[in-house]
């Protein structure tokens, strides 16, 4: 039995492979119907495999769209111009600063997030990058933590949903924040309230509000004119280069998302 | 001689596995050496001095004309579109479609001229082969993280796909192209193709 098992296995390996010999060499047709095969799944891409899965789900896209186009007027007469003044004006490193000062401040709920999506490294790494930048690093002005090799993965509620496997919902353009999903929305907003350094509604630190109203309207305005200083060049290239500047930035947000719940 | 014939068969398997694994990892070698040298050429391109800027744009577009597979990516971005064209239309879009990729993402990668380029990782998917890059760009201490998509066909590699920050280039064109083509049709799509590219051909910038 043994031996017909292993005659069985070597007359298949040789026939194969002389098969194989065969057909490279002396059956054009066959090449000629191979090179056919694969044009044909070229063409339909079945072997293509996306870097994340993207689901276009936009069923207020009429309201959306309208919504998009005021945020564009506000952003091409108003705000892109704070934006290249913010960059003309203030040197690289002052920015830095300024950036790392904001991202410092969101650092709790980013641990608590990877902590809740059981990314129990991340975590330590968030957290400890908090208490190092915010003392050692100047009230998180400087990222001293990412110098002596800390690197962590920034993680909010919205990727934590996605991580449990809640679905993105329904696509959203929304007025002066730009587009997002209901799930990153709902996430956004529950961020939001219970981060000790914006409503504090857990009373972490056991104050209604750690910090005054205004803190929470200086950071938000830097933070909003700081993310679109960042966006200046990929936001310049798109309305440059796009057919449908709604549509790329609408697929654009949703794979990026998709890619940072995928890490 | 069984235990001959068992001898044979381990040493069959044994090459057989090993054959594969060495080629497997000769294709994976390849298209790094593939995907450093684009990167370092390019750099050294946008590096280049005592040339114009518009030759250096020049340099950079024949380069990407000549790594990247236009033909293939015009197909896949134009997706379930792609075969309801006449045959007129898929031959001038495959056409424009090259000359709009390539003058319009080859002037950005004058921007390119980066200190570094290495490429971390490469691995097989199907029959594409992802390298995972990054440059370290000039004024910024944060590496632009990268994705190439590369194919080889006919033993030459070519480029697919360019995925910055987990944003692919062609998966972004194909939702954008299918959303213009099916809000506003073929022909309009089209023209409206024709008319950026002349434009880009226009601006030497």
């Amino acid at each position: 039995m043994r031996k017909i098992f292993i005659l069985t296995f070597l007359i298949s390996i040789f026939v194969n492979n002389a098969n194989a010999k065969f057909s490279n060499k002396n059956n054009f047709q066959y090449n000629k119907n191979a090179i056919q095969n694969q044009i044909d799944q070229d063409l339909e891409f079945e072997n293509y495999q996306s870097t994340t899965t993207v689901k276009i789900h936009d069923p207020y896209e009429k309201i959306n769209r309208q919504i998009f186009a005021i945020n564009d007027i506000f952003d091409r007469y108003f705000f892109e111009h704070v934006a290249k003044t913010y960059r003309n004006t203030l040197p690289n490193p002052a920015r830095r600063m300024i950036r790392n000062f904001l991202s410092n401040i969101s650092l709790p709920i980013s641990a608590l997030n990877s902590f809740a999506q059981g990314k129990v490294d991340n975590g330590l790494a968030t957290f400890s990058t908090f208490l190092i930048n915010s003392t050692i690093g100047c009230a998180g002005l400087f990222n001293v933590a990412q110098s002596k090799g800390i690197n962590y993965k920034f993680e909010d509620l919205g990727q934590t949903l996605g991580f449990y496997n809640i679905d993105q919902g329904a696509f959203i353009m929304l007025p002066a924040l730009g587009p997002s999903t209901s799930r990153d929305f709902a996430g956004w907003v529950v961020d939001k309230a219970i981060n000790p350094f914006s409503y504090n509604i857990a009373e972490i630190g056991g104050e209604k509000q750690l910090v005054n109203n205004h803190f929470l309207i200086a950071t938000g305005s830097l933070y909003s004119i700081d993310t679109r200083e960042s966006l200046i060049d990929i936001i310049d290239d798109i309305r440059q280069d796009s057919f449908d500047t709604y549509a790329t930035i609408r697929f654009a947000y949703l794979q990026k998302r998709a890619q940072e719940i995928k890490k | 001689m069984k235990k001959i014939l068992k001898h044979l068969a381990i040493a069959l398997i044994v090459f057989y596995s090993f054959s594969s694994f060495a080629k497997e990892d000769e294709d994976l070698q390849e298209a790094r050496v593939f995907i450093e040298e684009i990167g370092n050429k390019i750099i050294n391109i946008a590096n280049e001095k005592n040339i114009s800027d518009a030759k250096i744009r020049e340099k950079i577009i024949a380069e990407i004309d000549r790594v990247i597979d236009s033909e293939w990516i015009a197909k896949f971005v134009l997706g379930k579109n792609y075969k309801n064209l006449t045959e007129q239309q898929k031959l001038s879009f495959v056409g424009l479609y090259r000359e709009f990729m390539i003058n319009t993402y080859g002037p950005k990668f004058k921007n390119y001229n980066g200190k570094k380029f290495t490429v971390n990782e490469v691995t097989r998917q199907n029959s594409f082969f992802i390298a995972k890059a990054e440059f370290l760009p000039k004024e910024s201490d944060t590496s632009i993280m990268t994705d190439f998509r590369v194919k080889k066909r006919d033993g030459k590699f070519y480029v697919l796909d360019f995925i910055a920050e987990g944003i692919s280039l062609i998966e972004t064109q194909r939702s954008e192209f299918n959303a213009t083509i099916d809000k506003n049709g073929v022909e309009p799509f089209l023209k409206n193709l024709e008319a950026k590219v002349k434009n880009l051909k226009n601006n030497k910038k």
